[in-house]
């Protein structure tokens, strides 16, 4: 290959990476607002506190596979106490109660986060496995990103197919459309809620975790993962995972281009582009609801 | 009759301890006090989309940061601009950013408008950071001086002076915060509330919704743009995260919260709560964000109608 075929072939893996880390960021967003009507503010902070228990367990232990295994199930069980003594108390309140709850969540994270591990970045290591190159086709490429990339896809295909092959899913499937009807139909819709909320948080601290290598784990982390994220669910219209995937795809190769043609314009890019889609269609490309 | 006279004499009270703050406490606390009304306009225009409008803006710091730019940018490059028009240029640049913003907000509501809020608020917050020839970028704009205020013919009172900045500063506020208040008593302001509760019997009515709403935003942009203006006249220093960043969009949604949303005064108290909280929380830890997000969380959970609110019900409970 040419060497500016080869750097187009990097671009695009590069952005397939982000696409695939902030899909799995925006899944679980779009899944609870789909289901709980929720608009879980504090999502990507549970990421960034993945990120640091992942630090934290690889520092203590040594091991970054126990690491990845650890980190994101740790960040779930906070979710999953979140859900049923903050978000779950104030449920009857309304929307915008569990909304202004998940902001409070946010904060109370992040100085948490900046209290036990301080505001400096911090570096994860990769382990000697993954942390060379790659050479395939003239193209030489990092190890880590087509692991991020990999696994990304194992977790995603496996949610799949929970969600479409089995009783569990049809239920979050039916509850995301109609959440009412299913608990008439004698269903324990606040355990489905609380077990959707968990498996969201543990896929956004999957995402957390196998990205604090690659943009270094810092307080200002939740930021930057949970604007795309949000960008991307609501360009993809609430609730649709269909449309959350496309969109974060494309978001993740837009991003990787527009560093690599107008660098000052890239992070405005995404915003333009969804100015763009709400201008035409403010349910998003792929909504059925507001 | 006795109702009226209490009034009166409360608002003479008001009237006394503006007058006589700076005498009596010192000029840290004037400031103190004069930061606390910055953010008390600043959270009554969120509340007037949040309480009367039904819809959460979580970008609020884009109107008010623009307005602190403006400022900043026309007094630090027009050589003698005067003092009231920096603060007027404030309010026309948050009304502005309102305007070309409305056609796109107009259209969505409840947790739409929340995320469209929350990504321009951010858009406008990368551009000030990536823009640096304009904004300064991360360091912001600073070392412009306030310009005295001008009366031509009649006084020329030097604002450099702090007392003075603070009877010029405490007179815009009230100004605007008196002017929003006959606003939400006027018929329109009604319309506001009545698209509130319920939009579409104000649509078979007649009104012009998307209108109706779109002047509402357009009105809570241009004030919060002044509060943004006198912030940067106070500071004298205009920087992304001061101004723009995501904290400074919160905070109003906080006060406004644990004020009570929906009664005019609410979103004001709130303010005062929060800064005297956080006048107080600083003496023992540098935590302010973990306590303020620990409180705001227990008011939402607890008090979910705010002081005003929980100030309500105990007088309908004892004294009737």
């Amino acid at each position: 290959m040419s060497p500016t075929a080869v750097l187009y072939v990097a671009q695009a893996i590069h952005g397939l990476a982000y696409g695939m880390l902030l899909f799995l960021v925006a899944s679980g967003l779009t899944m609870i607002f789909g289901m709980m009507g929720i608009l879980n503010i504090a999502h990507a902070s549970f990421a960034m506190l993945s990120a640091y228990f992942c630090y934290q367990v690889l520092l203590m232990t040594g091991n970054f596979w126990m690491a990845l295994l650890i980190a994101p199930v740790l960040a779930g069980i906070c979710g999953v106490l979140t859900e049923r003594f903050l978000l779950r108390t104030v449920h009857k309140q309304g929307h915008l109660a569990e909304l202004l709850i998940t902001v409070g969540i946010m904060a109370v994270i992040l100085e948490i986060v900046k209290f036990f591990w301080g505001t400096e970045s911090l570096v994860v290591k990769i382990p000697q496995s993954l942390s060379g190159l790659v050479n395939f086709a003239g193209l030489t490429y990092p190890i880590y990103r087509l692991f991020v990339i990999g696994l990304s896809t194992v977790v995603l295909g496996f949610m799949a197919l929970i969600l479409f092959k089995t009783r569990l899913g049809k239920i979050v499937r039916a509850a995301v459309s109609d959440a009412d009807m299913v608990s008439a139909l004698g269903i324990n819709t606040p355990l489905v809620f609380m077990l959707v909320f968990g498996i969201g948080i543990w896929l956004a601290g999957v995402a957390g975790a196998v990205a604090g290598p690659l943009l270094t784990v810092f307080p200002g982390m939740a930021d930057q993962l949970g604007m795309d994220a949000f960008v991307v669910v609501v360009v993809g219209g609430f609730g649709s995972l269909g449309g959350a995937f496309i969109v974060a795809l494309f978001l993740g190769e837009l991003n990787a281009y527009g560093i690599q043609f107008i660098p000052r314009l890239a992070p405005v890019l995404m915003f333009a582009f969804m100015a763009i889609v709400l201008a035409f269609k403010p349910m998003g490309l792929f909504g059925e609801r507001e | 009759m006795r109702n009226k006279l209490y009034k009166w004499i409360l608002w003479l009270v008001i009237f006394i301890i503006l007058a006589v703050f700076p005498r009596v406490f010192g000029i840290y606390y004037t400031n103190f006090f004069v930061g606390f009304t910055i953010f008390a306009l600043y959270a009554v225009t969120l509340n007037l989309l949040l309480g009367y409008m039904g819809v959460l803006s979580f970008g609020h710091a884009m109107f008010f940061g623009t307005g602190a730019y403006a400022t900043a940018i026309a007094l630090t490059h027009i050589q003698g601009f005067p003092l009231l028009p920096a603060v007027l240029v404030g309010g026309v640049a948050g009304g502005l950013l309102a305007l070309i913003l409305s056609p796109l907000l107009v259209r969505v509501s409840g947790t739409a408008f929340a995320m469209l809020t929350l990504a321009f608020g951010q858009l406008i917050f990368v551009l000030a950071l990536k823009y640096r020839e304009v904004t300064g970028g991360e360091d912001g704009i600073g070392g412009y001086s306030v310009p005295p205020l001008n009366i031509p013919g009649v006084v020329s009172i030097d604002m450099t002076d702090q007392i003075n900045f603070y009877y010029f500063a405490i007179t815009v506020i009230v100004v605007c915060l008196l002017i929003l208040w006959f606003y939400t008593k006027t018929p329109f302001g009604s319309l506001v509330v009545g698209v509130r509760d319920n939009a579409m019997r104000m649509d078979y009515l007649g009104f012009n919704l998307p209108q109706t709403k779109a002047i509402n935003l357009i009105v809570c942009g241009a004030f919060a743009g002044i509060a943004g203006s006198v912030h940067a006249l106070l500071m004298k220093l205009v920087s992304t995260v001061g101004v723009l960043d995501i904290g400074t969009s919160f905070a109003p949604i906080m006060m406004a919260y644990i004020g009570g949303v929906g009664s005019f005064f609410g979103p004001i108290i709130g303010s005062g709560v929060f800064h005297l909280l956080e006048d107080l929380v600083i003496r023992f830890t540098e935590r302010i964000g973990l306590v303020n997000g620990a409180i705001f969380i227990l008011v939402v959970l607890f008090v979910p109608m705010g002081l005003v609110g929980l100030f309500n019900a105990a007088k309908a409970k004892w004294f009737h």
